[in-house]
């Protein structure tokens, strides 16, 4: 813990604007919104398709995504959160169009979180502090997914598809489902690719840029 | 984006087109429409489904998606994919709707040897079944039949604003550059004498897992790749070209809308609007209307649905 507490107090503050660095939003943050969006399709529809239980799956790793992309990217990466799951649901058949349209806020909340988070708590995404990791596994994984699992059931209850006797089952599924493996990938992604987007243009210190 | 045969002269035609979801003959009857009417049908077929309650208009629909499918010549073997998912949705649903029933006193007890169901919520989940299959069945005769061109040109021919349509025309075909890096990567370790098959469950899962490193990496080089060319391009946030004009769309020159396209579009919203209003207004498509539903009351002996 020494060390650790020695290195957190060396740690950089990734999220500090430099003295006369300018940030602007600009094509590459589009382009990487896209891209986000198109790994967030394959990631969400594979998990989706992997271990379904009805309306919802044991192991769905597009939460991962919608967090470490609103993390690195801000703004862009928390539009990624609901825009990928629009098209992953449909093309996976987890969930009609009109149902991933009411998902929206509750996708939102999955990738948002972390973000404020991170940023509010100056947590590093490379993961080097138990401070860090904590923010990680509360805020980017557990908080989100628990207002997502909330939110998911009661639009499945609004659009009829599950009654209110199922809604716990549906809940502790989604919650589950979702929570596990954004814990193993997402701190994986974040571990050992955050180092790299940091030094990318693409990574957002602010909500745009 | 079409694969192709050997023509006659030697010139290699294009057989197929690759859509969302498969291969569809470039002759389809699909092609014949404009791809906003293949939208507007999309939005039809998956929405309408949210006004009806009755599953035998539901099921209607479902065998109306599987005959445009048939029609437009798509290939029902991808269908298979999603059957795990309908056979698991319909698990889940009865199984919680058997198990937890609710504590309604007016539910109606049916005796199964040792097992008690409810009727009335056992047939709002068939119905609401139903409901989500016609919905589903809307969305992958649209992501079966159209390419993420269509969409783009769909978007845009809607007054979609540049930025927007090209998010999503780009992200659909990121999700394909994606899948060609994964296929790139795996094929690499294959290459260096990865044995797949001799690795453990457990050891697989980590190795899938590990994959999302260099992924992540190529996608942001990519990133970089591609905001310089569109930059080079002189793209920009607005779509606009320097001067302040409208960038020339050619995409959109090469669709036209026919007479046949306004047709069929106005068939469409004028059934949406008519299910909407009749639901609604009227409450046309309420359980209580439902044949099997009248039926199957009248073999319990509870009389008329309520």
């Amino acid at each position: 813990m020494a060390s650790m507490a020695s290195t957190a107090s060396t740690q950089t503050n990734v999220w500090a604007i430099e003295p006369g660095e300018i940030r602007k939003p600009g094509i590459i943050h589009v382009v990487i919104l896209a891209l986000f969006t198109g790994i967030g399709i394959v990631v969400g529809t594979f998990g989706s398709l992997a271990v379904p239980i009805g309306f919802v799956s044991a192991f769905w790793p597009g939460q991962a995504v919608q967090s470490i992309g609103s993390i690195w990217f801000g703004g862009w990466g928390a539009i990624a959160s609901f825009l990928f799951p629009l098209i992953s649901n449909s093309l996976s058949g987890s969930a009609p169009l009109p149902v991933s349209i009411a998902y929206i806020p509750g996708n939102l909340a999955q990738g948002i979180i972390a973000a404020i988070a991170f940023r509010i708590f100056k947590s590093d995404p490379s993961l080097r502090t138990s401070k860090d990791w904590i923010v990680w596994i509360l805020l980017g994984a557990i908080l989100p997914n628990a207002i997502g699992a909330i939110w998911g059931t009661g639009v499945l209850l609004a659009f009829g598809l599950v009654t209110s006797a199922a809604a716990l089952t549906t809940v502790l599924g989604w919650f589950i489902g979702n929570s596990i493996p954004s814990i193993i990938l997402g701190s994986i992604i974040l571990k050992f690719v955050s180092p790299l987007v940091l030094r990318s243009k693409a990574f957002c210190k602010g909500w745009w840029a | 984006m079409a694969t192709s045969a050997e023509a006659p002269g030697g010139v290699r035609a294009a057989k197929l087109r690759k859509t969302l979801l498969g291969y569809v003959p470039i002759e389809s009857p699909f092609y014949r429409y404009h791809p906003v009417t293949r939208l507007i049908m999309f939005v039809f077929f998956g929405v309408v489904p949210i006004f009806i309650d009755m599953p035998e208009i539901n099921f209607a629909l479902v065998v109306c998606t599987i005959l445009l499918l048939v029609w437009g010549q798509a290939d029902l073997k991808r269908l298979r994919i999603y059957m795990p998912m309908i056979v698991t949705i319909a698990i889940f649903m009865f199984l919680v709707v058997i198990l937890a029933p609710g504590n309604d006193p007016t539910f109606t007890p049916i005796h199964i040897g040792p097992l008690t169901i409810y009727y009335q919520p056992v047939y709002f989940t068939f119905a609401s079944y139903w409901r989500l299959m016609a919905m589903l069945f809307g969305t992958i005769l649209y992501f079966s039949t159209n390419r993420e061109r269509d969409m783009l040109v769909a978007l845009r021919s809607l007054k979609l604003p540049f930025l927007a349509s090209y998010v999503v025309g780009f992200s659909i075909r990121a999700a394909g550059m994606f899948m060609e890096d994964f296929n790139t990567i795996r094929e690499a370790e294959q290459a260096r004498g990865l044995d797949k098959s001799a690795l453990k469950l457990g050891d697989q899962v980590k190795l899938y897992v590990m994959y999302l490193v260099p992924l992540f990496s190529i996608a942001l080089r990519r990133a970089d790749e591609i905001s310089h060319a569109l930059f080079a391009r002189g793209y920009n946030f607005t779509g606009r070209v320097g001067h302040g004009n409208k960038r020339s769309d050619y995409i959109l020159t090469q669709y036209t809308m026919t007479g046949m396209d306004w047709l069929v579009i106005a068939v469409l919203m004028t059934l949406f609007v008519g299910a909407a209003v009749a639901e609604y207004g009227f409450g046309a498509f309420r359980l209580p209307h439902s044949p099997i539903n009248i039926l199957l009351h009248h073999l319990l002996g509870l009389g008329w649905p309520s």
